[in-house]
């Protein structure tokens, strides 16, 4: 399901590329290629792969290149991600472009995923997801917005995203222009707020249950015991030692020179 | 062998193009005259035109529909000119957007940082 990103998102590593913007790019494609790898070593650890690195690299580039009103970040992530981060208002160009340009040609919608960071001045991040059939390469296209400001659908590009933007709309409420079918698709009739939102209480705020009295199904206010209202949320664990914050340790005076003569 | 037409694509719901080279040569030349109006220094301008050029000449140089399909490598003739009208398409909308232009509003700091602080 789309929302379940939002509990297990995958810390990307920090190899982004900053979009240079006026450097000259030969024309990309995304096609996979892997280099070899060496077959007797074993390892518990994920391989990386340079060449994939490099052509995911080089195709973010050849992405921002051609649209750099709206492309504002590329990034490679987990060794073999490609993720474009874009402004809101080019969600169509850019997702038109990647499904009708001769070197992308992801035809194939995957997933819209949502993401709630309440903190941030735009609190909802967008993710798409696409599959390209011809070059057998995937790509994540972000974009971000908040409680209020539409998001243009992507209906007019893929038609498989109809029911993904519903399913957005009704689990963090990020409201879709252009959708010929904006509605409520997994919550239960008449089902008051938003449930995938951080601040969306646990246990919600209605309870069901059969009343033997009147015979039938009853909603009412969920009452909770005292115990119950108030929780621990801090984890005795670190929750991401990859992203620990590091303080800038200054050189000592000996590497200093070092560094001076080498100028 | 040349005019002999294969008999299916093997893909559902895509007819074997009765003339594809013909279509081809067309659409590719509609798409260089729209690539046209754009900047010259755009990139997509200058990748795309390099593709299509590329690919006019293999069509211009060869009469074999089969020999075409194996030199530029991407699918069935019928799948190039699909791709083809899908660049065509997107070339005139992006006319539109004008997607060459420097940005106006970028993100607040710290939107695309994970973990959020």
């Amino acid at each position: 399901m789309a929302a379940s990103l939002r509990r297990f998102w995958q810390p990307s590593l920090n190899l982004f590329q900053r979009i240079a913007g006026n450097r000259t790019i030969s024309t990309s494609c995304v096609r996979q290629q892997y280099s070899e790898a060496p077959k007797d070593r074993k390892t518990t650890v994920k391989p990386q792969d340079i060449t994939t690195h490099e052509t995911l690299k080089e195709f973010g580039r050849y992405v921002g290149s051609c649209m750099p009103k709206f492309v504002e970040k590329v990034e490679v992530s987990n060794g073999n991600e490609l993720d474009v981060m874009i402004h809101p208002d080019g969600v169509v160009p850019v997702l038109s472009f990647l499904k009708d340009h001769m070197n992308a040609q992801f035809t194939n919608i995957v997933d819209i995923a949502g993401v709630d960071v309440p903190t941030r001045q735009y609190r909802f991040e967008l993710v798409y997801m696409l599959l390209s059939l011809r070059f057998n390469a995937r790509i994540k296209v972000k974009t971000y917005t908040d409680e209020l400001t539409p998001v243009d659908s992507a209906v007019s590009v893929f038609n498989g995203a109809n029911w993904y933007e519903r399913e957005i709309w009704d689990l963090y409420g990020v409201y879709f222009a252009n959708h010929p079918d904006m509605r409520r698709i997994l919550t239960d009739y008449g089902f008051e707020g938003h449930p995938f939102r951080k601040d969306f209480p646990i246990q919600g705020y209605v309870e069901l249950r059969y009343d033997d009295e009147v015979k039938r199904v009853v909603a009412e206010p969920v009452e909770m015991a005292q115990e119950f209202r108030k929780f621990e949320y801090n984890s005795p664990w670190e929750s991401f030692p990859k992203f620990r914050a590091v303080e800038d340790v200054p050189l000592a005076e000996s590497e200093t020179k070092k560094i001076e003569e080498k100028k | 062998m040349a005019g002999v037409l294969k008999k299916t694509t093997n893909l559902t719901g895509l007819a074997v193009a009765a003339d594809a080279r013909k279509t081809l040569t067309v659409l590719y030349d509609k798409l260089l005259r729209t690539l046209k109006k754009m900047p010259d220094d755009a990139t997509y301008r200058t990748s795309t035109e390099e593709i299509v050029k590329e690919r006019l000449g293999v069509v211009n140089s060869n009469k074999n529909v089969s020999d075409i399909e194996k030199k530029i490598n991407c699918g069935q003739a019928e799948e190039l000119i699909l791709q083809a009208e899908r660049e065509l398409d997107l070339a005139r909308k992006f006319l539109e957007w004008r997607p060459w232009e420097p940005m106006k509003e970028k993100a607040p700091e710290g939107q695309w940082k994970w973990p959020h602080p």
